[in-house]
């Protein structure tokens, strides 16, 4: 096919050339890529003729044709441009990549791969595709982006991890991937150290080619390749952009004259008097949450160099970001700077040499409790009741107590005129003033201080054979300083603090590896190609070790005042604590094979070996196997050539891997302090430390595995169109969990290998791209949906209770067998009774009232086990608490200098336990829906009569009166770009100047009525206690290259 | 040379596989001992025995405390608290809607982890290097101490499954109830077996806290008592009170200033028995309160009412408001009405209100905000004046220091009295009933069960015995109007968790 094309081309070029008549001229021009960059090297011909030219270092070309030619731009990798000249003496072009990306190369763990020839499930994010994105974590490139990963951000605090989950749940503990960047392994708590602009991909393991990663494979990996340099001239870049943040929903909540009425209504129903007379008189009252939702700043600046020779090239950049959150932004802050130098070199024929190296410093402010019904700003702002003014203005108020006067309390926050902010006496507790918290928390901060680097020493001594040695290491240093001042928020517990205190704390920890590879390739008789890598790997997290000091009683009350140079006299009053973690160490031994028969059959097999200090003697070590194999039938001879399926590619693969992701010496029985008695009176008065066991022994403690299966088909259609289906099952044996045993041992829980839960599901990855004239168009699709089900627990143990929420009666979530891992269960209500002639139908068996006591506006509870009474036996599953399916859909269009990129991602199949009213402050605030609340027959058939005392527990039972639908659907970012055309930029010096304004979460599509339905929390998702929602931004960025 | 290079690599990847074998991924546990090779000598012993004790704490330590429970379940207060659901168990126990759910697991696991600590002790006890006699001492305090949380939890639950050597995690869901009988009779055998090893009394102050042979024979008098074993119980309380308002021989007297025993200056006087240790001590934060190294008193946080107003100059001392929990009934405020122990038992706000020593707010009527189930009455015995208040770390709300009494002579006296009313020596009851009264300053009146019971309600307030006192003496009809079903609320139900999955069964009509 290509051999005709270019004889075509041959027979026309001769023919041309004698019927050319037209007058040469001579053209310049300049040729880009999609991104704006040079392409260095493209061939441009002068279409039927042998003339042609090749662009220099920047793209630049001088060729000279007929004034009607037309030009011929060709690139490998990149599609074919014919461009007319119609006369112009200048003719820039820009080509695009090849659809047909067949010589992409996909990271896999210990190399690289022609994605032609992957037989594993391997999703890849580019770094071109995030460029400008506003992505301030690693986690958040993964989101809509890949299929099979789940992703759920903990927090719309800045710098806040995310839930992430690739293919289900593995396990019932620690279920986040294993991230390693450039071979360091790193947990998801400390990716954040990643300038998103570093970038060159992200892959995510997804199938058994994790198990390249034995121990810690089960859950996914995800690989983080950072940029190298290019060779030629100096490259410098700058990506930049500002916006403000604001949120994006609230949660409807009474105001003051609903408040008011609906407590006097509660009152009544509770047999009590009227308590507001005149509810309307109190107008809306005060809107908690146009308190604490503010706009916030965010910007985003790097700027990085690139450049050197064949022999030695380098990459470095400097970045920052710095991004307010939109509750309260004088606490809620994330500032990062990070620092990067990768460079490599060829210091012989033999011998390559390669590092990177990053510094990075973090400044967090946070807004302490989020997702918390223990107070903090959000859960503040909904609870506390809108009657409680946000600042007392009335100096006779003020002047009395709690705020002033003879009983007035030390610790009362006053806006800049001195009025005190307003204290709530009927919602207490942890429930405060959003400003006087606030100001309570001035000046704190969080930091971390990350080193991260790694080299490599690369020789290859013969043809084919590679022995490679790579030492990574990452140090971080992290604390916090704390300012507490005196503070008194209200009457209840812990509402206020007598004594101010000062506490700083700073921790280190340190990973090393070491790895050593020998990697030997040949190619027999021009079709067997055979890879072999045998390798050993040491990996040593030495324990965090860290220290906190404390003084109290500073004499000063402010916290810029606040410093550690007071002398402070009581030693009482200076505290100190100090740990040291335990040593996690891994050492490994692999080896794998590839082969290929003319890239037509592929096979690969892999075997690792891990011994890990987590487990004893018994188990010390762990193997982990993985076989993977493919056809690709489309390079069969018998294969017809058609335009209908240019590429079509079966493969399939099996493996297993494991998790040690537990906490230390749990094989051993081991006795701990801390279960201390007093004796003596006066001052003989001592605390002797009492020591015992704290759980049973479980010497045969073991690895977790998973046994990974995928069966996939790549198909391209129409040379454009790539569709991939995966088909996966995973199955997880001897989870490691904590085996919840009766309260009559008298011991905690021990760690053991519990049961099974098996996984299921679907992938679909979609992809478009085409170009249609001056207009390119791209699309990628992915949605997938998977099935997760508990087969075991233990042989005793039928089930656990997960999480509960604060004076709820019962769990609200499960792990059952033949259940999905978190569903929720509880009561199950059938309605609200209108009348007592409802009550006295419901009967059961016997044909006596079920719910003998209950009264119209009451929960008509299901009779689940029908014994015609409503007791624990009676609740049930009530619906999962993760998704069935997630989805992103990101689209691209490019037109002349114009580009407009939209990213869009969903999920759908959940409840959501909304948890944000706290049910024991009984006058917290309500829901808006308590607006549709029973009040008389034919009110409400979802929503019970307001009472107190609830003895028909319609409020305090767990129940599906608290689940919604947790469905939902983002565009999660919108960017419009405009590069500037390079004959104006060129004068500048620029090869690229690009504009962009983008928004993010600028659209929400969901039923769910708390801030977000995007709610992560690890292990425990789908209870929303009040989380911190996800901001809507809108920026303005510009991309400079020189 | 290529030859070489790769031998030379090779050489180099085995000498680091070799590095990386067994060893490599061996590590040792730093500030924690390995099981095997503990209780070696005395220190290590005795810190496994102050673990034992570290469970005694659950008198009046955390949230989850036995005083403010068991005084929930009587006619005499309320659950009390910030609402009706602050608490779902005090509050359930208190109108007697507790459940399997609602029943908090504390009550059964925190003995039961007392329990398995002393079980590991006794069993690694012999092989301790130490001197023999301290060891029969520290065997014995044990076995007590492990005794006293059967006492408790039969008390509590009824019917229990009795452990008494460490439970092989495998067998965690193979273990039966026992009856109720079968727990008396180890409790009592234990008790015997221990008592002997005992010091008579203890006279050291460092060791003041430790069990005397006073404190086991008014435990095992208590068990006799709650099995109507009259004689047995009255002669083990006849030891420990001696002639009544005279100093008994293990040095018991009743102290002359009522008041006086809940003064954080007067722990372990004369009239204590069992005590239960508190200090600031011990520095506790929210983090560490029921736990294990929280030293803290609770119920001195929880009963007292919140947002207390005193008025400029007032003449009583300031109490530290709390959390109103455990007001006090109408029904025993008018009981002891007019009783000398009124003051030193009751938190009479309304008449400091009409006194001017409360001072009234548009915010606070009543000089004080009400909460739930509010009467105006409170429990004094345990409420803190700001003196009394920690000044040192952790949160003050959680290092109170006031000592709490499992038993005191008092409790005793009335004890033996009603044994022997039952067997017969009505003159020795009638001794030991005024000698209560006298104390207090009231005259003697004729000893009957009634006039033995109505002592024990009034001189025993707030200490926790009166929910105990009604279901052993089978005279529940009082707690009847609170929602106590007869034949079920007399013990609480097993926590669900607790026997899920088991072969535990649920108690009666839970």
């Amino acid at each position: 096919m290509k051999f005709k094309k270019v004889l075509f081309f041959c027979i026309s070029a001769l023919l041309l050339s004698f019927i050319g008549h037209a007058q040469n001229i001579s053209i310049t021009g300049r040729v880009t890529d999609e991104t704006g960059l040079p392409v260095p090297g493209t061939t441009v011909t002068v279409k039927g003729t042998q003339t042609a030219s090749m662009t220099d270092i920047d793209g630049n070309y001088q060729i000279s044709a007929p004034s009607n030619a037309t030009l011929v731009f060709t690139f490998i990798g990149y599609q074919n441009l014919e461009v007319a000249v119609n006369g112009r003496a200048s003719l820039d072009a820009r080509i695009t990549s090849s659809s047909e990306n067949l010589e992409e190369v996909v990271v896999v763990g210990y190399g690289t791969q022609k994605k032609s020839v992957v037989t594993g499930a391997i999703s890849q994010v580019k770094g071109k595709d995030l460029e400008g994105q506003p992505v301030t974590r690693i986690e958040q490139t993964l989101q809509g982006r890949t299929s099979g990963v789940y992703v759920a951000a903990n927090a719309g605090q800045p710098g806040s991890s995310a839930t992430v989950r690739v293919r289900g749940i593995t396990t019932l503990n620690n279920n986040d991937p294993l991230y390693v960047v450039d071979g360091i392994w790193v947990e998801q708590s400390a990716v954040q150290f990643i300038n998103q602009y570093d970038i060159e991909s992200v892959e995510v393991l997804k199938d058994a080619s994790a198990s390249v990663y034995g121990t810690r494979a089960a859950n996914g990996v995800i690989l983080i390749t950072t940029k190298k340099g290019k060779a030629g001239k100096l490259t410098v870049s700058y990506n930049g952009f500002s916006g403000f943040s604001e949120e994006s929903r609230r949660v409807g909540v009474l105001n003051a004259t609903q408040y008011a009425t609906l407590m006097n209504e509660r009152s009544v129903n509770d047999g009590g008097g009227i308590i507001y007379a005149d509810p309307a008189s109190l107008g809306r009252g005060t809107d908690w949450q146009d308190v604490i939702f503010q706009n916030a700043f965010r910007e985003s600046h790097d700027v990085n160099i690139s450049g050197g020779t064949e022999a030695s090239r380098f990459y470095a950049s400097f970045s920052l970001v710095d991004q307010e959150g939109i509750v309260l932004p004088s606490i809620s802050r994330y500032q990062r700077k990070t620092i990067r130098l990768n460079s490599d070199h060829k210091l012989s024929k033999y011998i390559t040499f390669g590092q990177t190296a990053t510094y990075s410093h973090e400044k967090n402010l946070g807004i302490g409790n989020t997702n918390s019904e223990f107070g903090g700003p959000l859960s503040s702002a909904l609870n506390l009741d809108p009657l409680t003014p946000l600042v007392i203005t009335d100096p006779a108020v003020a002047g009395q107590a709690p705020y002033g006067g003879a009983n007035g309390q030390n610790g009362i926050f006053t806006n800049q005129q001195g009025q005190p902010y307003g204290i709530s006496s009927l919602v207490t507790n942890e429930m405060a003033n959003p400003l006087a918290y606030e100001a309570s928390r001035q000046g704190n901060y969080g930091y971390a201080d990350n080193l991260i680097g790694s080299a490599f020493l690369e020789i290859a001594p013969i043809d084919g054979l590679k022995l490679r040695t790579t030492a990574v290491g990452k140090l971080a240093y992290y604390g916090s300083q704390t300012f507490t001042p005196e503070y008194y928020f209200n009457n209840g517990p812990p509402g206020n603090n007598d004594i101010n205190s000062l506490s700083r704390s700073t921790n280190t920890n340190f990973f090393w590896s070491v790895e050593n590879t020998a990697t030997y390739t040949k190619r027999f008789m021009d079709s067997h190609n055979v890879s072999v890598l045998l390798g050993q790997g040491a990996y040593v997290q030495e324990g965090e070790k860290g220290q906190t000091t404390t003084y109290r009683n500073l004499p000063i009350d402010s916290w810029q005042d606040a410093s550690f140079n007071f002398d402070i006299p009581d030693p009482l009053d200076r505290l100190g604590s100090a740990y040291r973690g335990a040593d996690k160490k891994t050492s490994s031994l692999f080896a794998r094979l590839t082969y290929d028969y003319k890239e037509r059959y592929l096979l690969q097999a892999f075997v690792r070996r891990d011994g890990s200090t987590q487990f004893g003697a018994n188990n010390k070590f762990g193997n982990f196997p993985s076989v993977s194999a493919g056809w690709v039938p489309s390079k069969e001879s018998f294969w017809p050539e058609n335009n209908v399926v240019t590429q079509l590619k079966f493969r399939g693969s099996w493996g297993v891997s494991g998790n040690d992701q537990i906490g230390s010496f749990l094989y051993a029985s081991i006795i701990n302090g801390g279960y201390n008695y007093t004796y003596g009176s006066g001052s003989n008065t001592t605390i002797i430390t009492g020591s015992t066991i704290t759980t049973p022994p479980n010497p045969d403690l073991e690895w977790e595995e998973t046994t990974k299966r995928n069966i996939a088909a790549e198909i391209t259609l129409f040379r454009d169109l790539n569709l991939t289906i995966d088909l996966w099952k995973s199955k997880t044996t001897g989870i490691l969990g904590t085996l919840p045993i009766p309260g009559y041992v008298g011991l905690s829980s021990p760690t053991a290998n519990l049961g099974e839960v098996e996984n299921k599901g679907i992938d679909f990855e979609l992809g478009y791209r085409k170009t249609f004239g001056e207009v390119s168009v791209g699309l990628n699709g992915n949605i997938s949906m998977f099935k997760n089900k508990v087969n075991t627990i233990s042989p005793s143990l039928d089930f656990y209770t997960l999480a509960g929420v604060q004076s709820l009666v019962g769990e609200a979530q499960r792990v059952q067998v033949g259940h999905s891992v978190g569903a929720f269960y509880g009561y199950h209500h059938l309605g609200v009774f209108q009348n007592q002639a409802e009550i006295d139908a419901y009967v059961g068996a016997d044909g006596s009232p079920i719910q003998p006591n209950a009264v119209p506006g009451d929960f008509k509870w299901k009779d689940v086990n029908a014994d015609g009474q409503i007791d624990t036996d009676d609740r049930e599953f009530l619906g999962k608490s993760l998704p069935s399916y997630t989805y992103g859909l990101s689209f691209n269009i490019e037109y002349k200098g114009f580009d407009l990129n939209v990213l869009g991602q969903g999920a759908a199949g959940n409840k959501i336990f909304n948890a944000l009213r706290r049910l024991e402050l009984s006058d917290s605030n309500f829901q808006t829906n308590a607006l549709n609340r029973w009040s008389g027959e034919g009110t409400s058939n979802t929503y019970p009569r307001l009472t107190s005392e609830d003895p028909n527990g319609n409020f305090s039972r767990s129940s599906n009166f608290y689940l919604e639908d947790g469905d939902y659907f983002r565009i999660k970012t919108m960017q419009l770009g405009y590069s500037l055309p390079t004959d104006i930029i060129g004068k500048a010096g620029l090869t690229r100047a690009r504009i962009y304004v983008m928004g993010e979460n600028l659209f929400t599509f969901t039923k769910y009525t708390g801030f977000d339905p995007e709610i992560g929390g690890g292990n425990s998702v789908g209870i929303d206690r009040g989380y911190y929602p996800q901001a809507r931004s809108y920026m303005l960025g510009v991309n400079l290259q020189f | 040379m290529y030859k070489s290079k790769i031998l030379w690599s090779l050489a180099g990847l085995a000498m680091i596989a070799a590095a990386c074998g067994e060893d490599f991924v061996t590590v040792e546990p730093k500030g924690s001992f390995f099981e095997e090779n503990y209780y070696a000598n005395e220190e290590q012993a005795f810190s496994g025995l102050v673990a034992v004790y570290d469970v005694l704490r659950k008198n009046s330590g955390g949230f989850e405390n036995m005083i403010t429970m068991l005084n929930a379940g009587s006619d005499d207060f309320f659950a009390g608290g910030g609402s009706s659901s602050d608490g779902n168990g005090i509050h359930g126990f208190d109108n007697f809607t507790i459940n399997e759910l609602t029943v908090p697991r504390s009550y059964f696991g925190d003995f039961y982890a007392g329990i398995a600590r002393a079980n590991i002790l006794i069993t690694k006890l012999p092989e301790t290097n130490m001197d023999e006699a301290k060891k029969a001492r520290f065997l014995a305090e044990a076995r007590t101490l492990r005794a006293f949380y059967y006492f408790e939890l039969v008390n509590l639950f009824g019917n229990i499954p009795l452990i008494t050597a460490p439970v092989a995690t495998a067998d965690a869901y193979n273990i039966e109830q026992s009856t109720p009988e079968e727990v008396y009779a180890f409790i009592e055998s234990e008790l015997l077996a221990s008592i002997n090893d005992l010091p008579q009394t203890i006279t050291a102050n460092i060791e003041l806290g430790r069990l005397s042979q006073g404190a086991a024979k008014s435990i095992l008098g208590k068990a006799y008592l709650y099995q109507d074993k009259w004689a047995e119980a009255a002669a083990q309380f006849a030891d420990v009170n001696g002639t009544p308002g005279t100093t008994s021989a293990y040095g018991y007297s009743l102290v002359s200033d009522f008041a006086s025993l809940w003064s954080i200056n007067n722990k372990f006087n004369s009239e204590s028995i069992l005590e239960v240790s508190h200090t600031n001590l011990s520095n506790a934060g929210w983090g560490n309160w029921g736990g294990g190294n929280d030293e803290g008193n609770s119920v001195n946080q929880m009963v007292g009412p919140r947002g207390l107003n005193f008025a400029a100059g007032h003449t009583i001392p300031t109490y530290v408001s709390g959390w109103s929990f455990n007001p006090v009934t109408l029904d025993l405020r008018n009981a002891l009405l007019g009783d000398p122990r009124y003051e030193a038992t009751i938190f009479d706000a309304p008449a400091l209100l009409a006194a001017g020593e409360l001072e009234a707010t548009p915010d606070l009527p009543k000089g004080y905000d009400d909460a739930d189930q509010d009467t105006g009455y409170f429990l004094k015995k345990f409420m803190p004046i700001t003196s009394e208040t920690s000044t040192g770390g952790g949160n003050a709300e959680l290092n109170y220091r006031q000592n709490s009494y499992y038993i005191r002579l008092a409790d005793t006296y009335l004890m033996e009295a009603e044994a022997l009313m039952h067997t017969g020596n009505a003159g020795r009851a009638q001794q030991l009933l005024t000698a209560v009264r006298a104390r207090v300053g009231l005259g003697a009146v004729p000893v009957t069960l009634e006039a033995i019971y109505n002592e024990r309600r009034l001189e025993l307030a707030g200490e926790g015995h009166r929910f105990f006192d009604l279901v052993r003496t089978g005279r529940t009809d009082v707690l009847v109007p609170y929602g106590f079903v007869k034949g079920k609320n007399e013990i609480l139900p097993l926590p669900f968790q607790d026997i899920s999955n088991t072969l535990l069964e649920q108690n009666p009509f839970y």
